[in-house]
């Protein structure tokens, strides 16, 4: 039955009303993705600026500067 | 400009051509009623409405209107209606002189007194300051310059200069832009219908990376000044200035860049561009002040306005579908659900709301901890009730406005405190949840309402500050209350939140590491057709973090 049903949709697929209908959900598909990898540039940055601005200087280790910095990095965020 | 919201409108909007509105383009039967202005017009007219003299707001007629059909006159045919704005209709109620002008060529087409609503006085468009108000733009209230002297104007102009100054030490040029610079380049002023100034800078950078971080980079620079920042986007922010008359100001920063032949600015433009129209910048002149202006403004203004030179202001931004997304994609998304937010907490909140039932039940499980804090933590009643009983408290949300009554109120206890976060800004969840993990004893997290208020985004990061918190030694829990079932109670709509299934909640915070050790679901209340909420408890064990 389930085979059945499958071969029905490759047939309508093929067809050019299937096959138009089957661009368009993946133009809409596709336009998702790319939209998903436009919103890493905001992840990719917030990051590199943590990275840079608390990570780097962490690294040093001391202690009370290390609490400083970290309440003066998130009043500038 | 206005909101970012009201920025990203694809509204129906088409370029208004400077088309000359001889006798074809005349605008005839002009009525103003309770339902609003109706008019006959064959062409697409934008009008200024006047009451009593004062310009008020600017609408297309076409746009902006319905077609209503009917007989005026004795004549029969099309006619569009625009209704009044929402934003307006709690003043209408009395009499006044009502003036309807076609803003390109003056011309007067409706000018009577009209009486509105069963009020017998006069109609007064005022805030509470007794200020005049209009409406900008997109039909939001504001005391727009046209009614401002040039005392309060100074200010401004003011902070203008030091906003530039500051971005200028932080090595950016920045420059007047959108309306500012409009009004400066046109007619030398700021515009009359306009209600803030906008500056705009192209960076050296040429990918959208490098020129977020050069934003926060910038950011960091004008908290350092003492300013105030609101961020848009990751390419966008708001410097507010204090204009010394109670009115805060904001002045919009708009950060730009060039890639593939292209301006890209937000929050509206892109377009080929060369560099060569931008730098070395020029200058122009605004209120008899010199300030910086891009190298060729005509270029820059046409790309934003079009035909610039004829005034409208009525326009609204209605750019391709594809810079909107690009610049979405790029650059926004930190902003999620704020501007709801924001209206909620703009109106007068009285009184401190009592505790939660839900903070009662976390209470009566919980004690001596070393850290408690709530997310979304709203007024911040549950904060202050924790801090009663001892625990050191934090209340976090990301509209500052809702817990700044009950942060004047415990202004002088050390025990509890509120903080602004944002959790679609991973900066601020990652240093908060840094400063926080570091605290020792036992951390209590609650969260009531909010993960039935955020999308799944917000809840990832709910999660990643959790398990931050609470897979140290010293352990700690998460306690959750969010909407499982409405009922016919209302209490969605009360609390503003929209029903989530716990199975789906669950199985998040398992992804994230999360060990749900206590779940239930209760009634709101006793009577009938009442909602049920989901209560959970979740830990992160040692070494799942």
């Amino acid at each position: 039955m389930a085979e059945g049903r499958d071969r029905m949709v490759n047939r309508l697929r093929a067809t050019r009303a299937g096959e138009y209908l089957d661009l368009r959900r993946r133009v809409r598909r596709l336009e998702a993705e790319v939209q998903e990898c436009r919103a890493l540039n905001i992840r990719l940055a917030e990051l590199t600026d943590i990275v840079t601005e608390l990570l780097l200087p962490v690294a040093a280790r001391d202690e009370e500067k290390l609490a400083e910095l970290l309440e003066k990095y998130r009043q500038s965020v | 400009m206005g909101t970012q919201s009201a920025r990203n409108r694809l509204g129906a909007s088409r370029a208004l051509e400077s088309r000359p509105v001889g006798f074809l383009g005349r605008v005839r039967a002009v009525t103003v009623d309770a339902d609003g202005v109706t008019a006959r017009a064959p062409r697409e007219t934008v009008m200024d409405m006047l009451v009593d003299g004062r310009r008020v707001y600017s609408f297309w007629l076409h746009r902006d209107g319905s077609r209503v059909g009917g007989r005026v006159g004795g004549r029969v045919g099309i006619r569009w209606r625009v209704p009044w704005p929402r934003t307006l209709q709690e003043f209408l109620d009395g009499t006044a002189r009502f003036t309807v002008v076609v803003h390109e060529t003056g011309e007067q087409v409706f000018d009577d007194e009209v009486t509105l609503g069963p009020g017998s006085g006069r109609i007064e468009i005022v805030n509470r300051n007794g200020q005049p108000l209009s409406l900008d733009k997109s039909w939001r209230r504001v005391v727009t310059f046209d009614t401002r002297t040039a005392q309060n104007i100074e200010p401004l102009m003011h902070a203008i200069e030091v906003v530039l100054a500051a971005l200028r030490d932080a090595g950016i040029e920045a420059f007047l832009a959108y309306g500012t610079l409009l009004g400066a380049v046109r007619e030398g002023k700021l515009l009359g219908h306009d209600s803030d100034a906008d500056l705009g800078y192209v960076s050296r950078h040429t990918h959208p990376v490098d020129v977020i971080r050069e934003s926060f980079r910038l950011q960091r620079a004008l908290i350092g000044l003492g300013y105030r920042i609101t961020r848009y986007s990751a390419l966008a922010f708001k410097v507010d200035v204090d204009e010394g008359d109670g009115v805060v100001r904001g002045l919009d920063v708009f950060g730009g860049f060039l890639m593939d032949g292209h301006l890209h600015l937000m929050g509206e433009i892109r377009v080929p561009f060369e560099e060569s129209w931008i730098f070395p910048l020029g200058t122009t002149t605004l209120e008899g002040r010199t300030f910086p202006a891009p190298a060729d403004p005509d270029r820059l203004l046409t790309a934003t306005y079009g035909p610039w030179r004829t005034p409208d202001p009525a326009f609204k931004f209605a750019p391709p579908a594809t810079t909107v997304r690009r610049l979405n994609g790029w650059f926004r998304g930190l902003r999620v659900g704020r501007a709801r937010w924001d209206r909620i907490y703009s109106r007068v909140l009285k009184g401190m709301p009592e505790p939660s039932p839900f903070i009662h039940w976390v209470a009566s499980i919980e004690g001596a901890l070393g850290t408690y804090v709530d997310v979304g933590c709203g007024r911040g009643a549950d904060a202050i009730f924790m801090g009663e009983r001892g625990e050191p408290s934090l209340g976090l949300d990301f509209q500052p406005q809702a817990f700044a009554a009950a942060e004047r109120e415990t202004a002088d206890n050390g025990l509890v405190n509120y903080l602004t976060m944002n959790l679609l800004e991973i900066r601020q969840v990652l240093s908060v949840g840094a400063i926080l993990a570091r605290r020792p004893g036992r951390t209590v997290i609650t969260a009531r309402h909010l993960v039935d208020t955020t999308k799944k985004p917000a809840r990832d990061q709910l999660w990643r500050m959790s398990r931050m918190m609470l897979s140290g030694e010293a352990g700690g829990r998460l306690y959750l209350e969010f909407l499982s079932n409405p009922g016919s109670d209302g209490y969605a709509g009360q609390h503003r939140v929209r029903r989530r299934r716990p199975a789906k909640i669950v199985a998040e915070l398992e992804a994230a590491g999360g060990t749900v050790v206590h779940r239930e679901k209760l009634a709101v209340s006793t009577a009938p057709g009442a909602s049920k909420v989901c209560r959970l408890i979740v830990e992160w064990r040692p070494g799942h973090g």
